[in-house]
């Protein structure tokens, strides 16, 4: 397929979490408001004035100083975005949204307040308890969670326009970028995609941590050429998989596991489209907040949920994704000593091999793409399984 | 002087050089000559003077009782729990870990250490009796379908407003307890869960109650199960394997991780409001305020002494101290949890002798402690009697625990509505969590605890996958040097004695007392000694 | 024949008393010698475990997730 003509552009706006266009927004008097986890709608943030942006440490080789103060027995995905803040890489954030989500994660986000590493002055950090259940209790409380931790200080420290009106400007920003986003998602479903996993994880990526009011004709203009682009005339991959796991927001790792043959047709990850990418609906006589504190508990699949209902929807949603875009198979993925991950991993492998006959992978990765060998041998292996599946008629 | 104190002097002098304390004092050996080496089996038992030897002798006799009427009162169940259980055969290690937890206790310390002591065995034998006794697994009994299985850190004081139902730990007998008494058996249990393709790195208690669940070791109770997500990540993600396994209904009763809140207050309330309807709903009965308030009296008497207590730990003549606190404040809170009268009684004697020894000024240990500690301390610190330890090696007295200071706010056992806001507020407490979760100052605040019980000394033991505690490695580190307190970072892996064995753990003290402070070990023979196949 | 039989009595008592207090002896020698020498410790570690442990290990188990 032709190269797509941005691509280099969005690539380059991967190599630091300050970019081009998170720079020029900054100079524009714009606020930065970072923050790591889904259970921080992204909605949230893109109030008028403000921008969200995902924090990411891209080309981070030593964590050694984080390491110093989290050990290196803790999630590397965190220590990376700690050593990053300690080295001023963060120093444009006017704020950092947290969750106490996972403990490392909370650990890490706590750092931002004791070591004070961003020096930007008037910037805080807030820290959410967000909930474990998907039902109306919970609801209720990540409500308050929003608008205390988020919302409120927000307004409080920067003057934020919170009204009704601000929030559904936020919510058509979201549903702008997200049905962009989905449009050029939905060409890697049929037997000739016209867009690889690897270019749809840097357009995604990039979505969540640029300022959307920069990227969007960017990627409306993509859209338009990847709707026009000519696929290749026969399935360039050997097999096609849906990736799913924790934190994955280094497009390369998609690339290393399309280069070992696998396209990878669905991102169900943090960082990944699925969930992230779908429309906030507003029902009637619901506020804007409301809906998007509802809309975001309803499709979070993060591994802590601990009812019944959210576990089978995590393994509900992969299953729905195999079929919609035509998967042979799926790799569970986990960031080392994410303990979530580790032990969903364990439960969603035993569910898609033995009870759904959907073969299955799971791996555990750093955060930063090293050494690459052992992935490599793993997905080639796994791959040939797939094809060789293939021939045999599935059986 | 009397003629029988005579006559024990007399005789305490000749025999005295079987004394390990006193072998240690002259040079002549100490502790570690008693045991085959690695063993952890002692060729006798400790002779601690006529009286002493006694009152252990009699002691280790009314351990004996209970364990009879446990069997007892049960004796095909029990019979079949230990060939089913692997976990029931490491009970069989407990007069062992008794006498290792009570090694170098004396006079009014070993006498409140047994009354505590005691109040466990006693209960856990009953508790082992009951379980066996319903276990579907087992053939079942008459109250298979009255028991409420609960995760072992959701408090069981709620649950007591069920009148006709029995709430049961449900990790409590195969993994809770026992991986305090062996060493060797959470290894099997992780391994097993390992297996399924579980990392080592995650927290090895989780691992191991998964691997339980797994090797399907849990006793099957009840008519649906109440999960939490108390106390970590880990142990959340475990429980989605135990229902899978148990097959019950399960309500989970997510409570607030940051508990200190007034909003989580009001959001885990909820949920146990909840738990609640849940439990009504599917046995088909009614939360009996009245049941509960009786229960909730004694929880209050309990918790009120317990303040009390803490009040003589902050001076030099507490006789309650170490491994007798540790463990039976942790028991009695998260296992009995004003359930069982028993412990009512003993914390009243044990309270008038504190009373008694503050009024005697009497210097527990024979006057040989040289340091005052704080802990941060989990299982390991059970299983490797690590307390007695400290106290015999190096004159380290720990004063508190961290997890002794699980809820101790009292119920209101006259209004329902504050009644339940006090419930939720105990229940949020629990232990491995109140700390160790909702942020830093949770953490932090164990330099107030440290400096209000008049502690030199910190002690914190650095579970090697615990994510939330590596988490803050350094700021701890940092703070301890700030604020002057002498601070050792005591490295293991929880359950799995493999990873970080007994005596790495004891050479982080080591290395400290010698190197750091330059100080000369009470006992030399159990500075390094290798108990890598003891129990 | 009253203080004969009271005699009796205090004989038959006695008797009982030195009985008992034989067999409390006996039960204290026995229990205190078992105490002492740490031999229900001895062999629940090298009789009855490793008995137990050949047994635990010998088991199938329904070992699934």
């Amino acid at each position: 397929m032709k190269d797509l003509k941005h691509l280099i552009t969005f690539e380059n706006l991967l190599q630091d979490a300050q970019n081009e266009l998170v720079t020029k927004a900054v100079e524009e008097g714009q606020l930065a408001l970072g923050y790591n986890c889904y259970y921080i709608p992204e909605a949230l943030l893109n109030l008028p004035g403000c921008f969200s942006t995902r924090l990411r440490a891209p080309r981070c080789t030593s964590t050694d100083v984080a390491s110093y103060y989290m050990t290196a027995r803790t999630c590397p995905y965190v220590r990376s975005i700690l050593e990053r803040a300690i080295e001023g890489g963060y120093n444009y954030l006017n704020a950092l949204f947290g969750s106490e989500g996972c403990a490392a994660m909370e650990r890490m986000e706590e750092h931002f307040d004791l070591l004070h590493p961003v020096k930007n002055e008037g910037f805080f950090t807030t820290i959410i308890d967000p909930p474990m259940r998907g039902d109306e209790t919970n609801l209720k409380y990540y409500k308050v969670q929003l608008r205390t931790k988020v919302l409120e200080p927000l307004h409080e420290r920067f003057g934020v326009d919170i009204s009704e009106e601000a929030l559904r400007a936020a919510i058509d920003d979201h549903n702008a970028v997200s049905s962009v986003i989905t449009a050029i998602g939905e060409f890697r479903k049929g037997d000739k995609p016209r867009i690889t996993g690897y270019e749809f994880h840097v357009l995604q990526v990039a979505s969540q941590v640029c300022p959307h009011k920069a990227i969007l004709p960017l990627l409306e203009e993509t859209l338009e050429e990847v709707k026009n682009r000519q696929p290749e005339g026969k399935f360039p991959f050997r097999a096609r998989v849906v990736l799913a796991g924790s934190e994955i927001d280094d497009p390369d790792f998609t690339k290393l596991i399309e280069s070992c043959g696998a396209m990878v047709v669905a991102d169900r990850y943090c960082f990944g489209s699925f969930p992230s990418r779908e429309q906030i609906e507003i029902r009637e006589g619901e506020s804007a907040f409301d809906a998007i504190c509802r809309h975001y508990l309803h499709w979070n699949q993060c591994a802590r949920f601990m009812d019944g209902e959210k576990i089978d929807q995590r393994s509900g949603e992969i299953k729905r994704l195999v079929e919609d875009f035509g998967a042979d198979g799926v790799i569970y993925e986990n960031m080392k000593f994410c303990e979530f991950w580790s032990y969903e991993k364990v439960l969603e492998n035993h569910i898609f091999t033995d009870e759904l006959h959907i073969p299955c992978c799971t791996i555990e990765k750093e955060y930063a793409l090293g050494s690459v060998g052992q992935l490599r041998t793993r997905f080639q292996a796994f791959i040939e399984s797939l094809e060789i599946k293939n021939i045999q008629g599935g059986k | 002087m009397k003629l029988t104190d005579k006559l024990v002097g007399a005789v305490d002098k000749k025999l005295r050089r079987f004394d390990p304390i006193w072998r240690a004092e002259n040079g002549l050996g100490g502790q570690r000559d008693r045991y085959y080496d690695k063993t952890g089996v002692a060729k006798w038992r400790e002779w601690r003077g006529v009286r002493d030897t006694l009152y252990d002798y009699s002691q280790w006799l009314n351990n004996i009782v209970s364990m009879v009427q446990m069997v007892g009162s049960a004796p095909i169940p029990c019979l079949k729990g230990f060939w089913e259980y692997r976990w029931m055969g490491s009970y069989l290690g407990t007069f062992m870990f008794i006498d290792r937890l009570f090694e170098g206790y004396r006079g009014t310390e070993l006498r409140i250490a047994h009354m505590n002591m005691h109040a466990i065995v006693q209960n856990l034998t009953k508790k082992i009796a009951f379980v066996l006794s319903n276990d579907q697994r087992l053939g079942g009994g008459p109250y298979t379908d009255k028991c409420i299985p609960h995760d072992e850190t959701i408090t069981q004081l709620f649950l007591k407003g069920f009148k006709d139902l029995y709430p049961v730990p449900m990790q409590t007998l195969p993994e809770f307890i026992i991986c305090d008494i062996d060493q060797h058996i959470e290894p099997y249990y992780i391994d097993v869960a390992e297996s399924f393709g579980l990392p080592a790195d995650v927290c090895s208690r989780c691992a191991a109650e998964t691997g339980v669940a797994l090797d399907d070791a849990l006793p099957i109770l009840g008519k649906v199960m109440l999960s939490t997500n108390m106390p970590c990540n880990a142990s959340e993600a475990t429980s989605m394997f135990q229902r899978r396994r148990i097959g019950k209904p399960d309500f989970p009763i997510t409570l607030a991780m940051q508990h200190q809140k007034p909003e989580g207050l009001v959001y885990s309330r909820e949920m146990l409001e909840r738990a609640i309807a849940f439990v009504e709903e599917h046995y088909g009965v009614k939360y009996d305020w009245e049941e509960l308030f009786k229960y909730a009296r004694l929880m209050n008497e309990q918790n009120t002494i317990e303040l009390e207590k803490w009040d003589y730990f902050k001076t030099p003549y507490s006789p309650l101290s170490g491994i007798a606190e540790s463990l039976y404040k942790l028991f009695e809170w998260q296992s009995a949890n004003g359930t069982d009268p028993y412990f009512n009684k003993v914390d009243r004697k044990v309270i008038k002798i504190m009373r008694k020894a503050y009024e005697d000024k009497y210097v527990p240990f024979g006057g040989r402690t040289r340091h005052r500690a704080f802990l941060w301390g989990p299982s390991a610190v059970y299983y490797t009697d690590f307390p007695t330890w400290t106290q015999n090696c190096w004159g380290i007295t720990i004063v508190l625990n961290m997890d002794s200071t699980m809820g101790y706010n009292m119920i209101d056992t006259s209004d329902t509505d504050k009644a339940m806001d006090d419930l939720t507020a105990l229940t949020q407490r629990a232990c491995m969590r109140h700390h160790a979760v909702g942020g830093w100052e949770n953490i932090n605040a164990v330099w107030d605890w440290a400096r209000a019980f008049n502690c030199d000394m910190v002690l914190m033991n650095d579970n090697i996958a615990c994510k939330g505690m590596l988490g803050v490695h350094a700021m701890m580190e940092e703070q301890a040097r700030d604020l002057g307190f002498h601070f050792i970072f005591i490295e293991h892996d929880l359950e799995d004695s493999r990873t970080v064995s007994r005596q790495d753990m004891r050479k982080c003290v080591n290395n400290y007392m010698s190197v750091v402070l330059n100080e000369k070990p009470l006992d030399p023979t159990i500075v390094e000694f290798d108990d890598s196949e003891a129990y | 024949m009253k203080a004969k039989t009271v005699c009796k009595a205090l004989r038959l008592i006695g008797s009982l008393l030195g009985k008992l207090c034989l067999v409390a002896l006996i039960f204290f020698v026995v229990t205190f010698g078992i105490y002492i020498t740490n031999a229900e410790n001895k062999l629940i570690y090298y009789v009855i475990r490793p008995f137990l442990n050949k047994h635990y290990d010998s088991q199938v188990r329904d070992r699934k997730i």
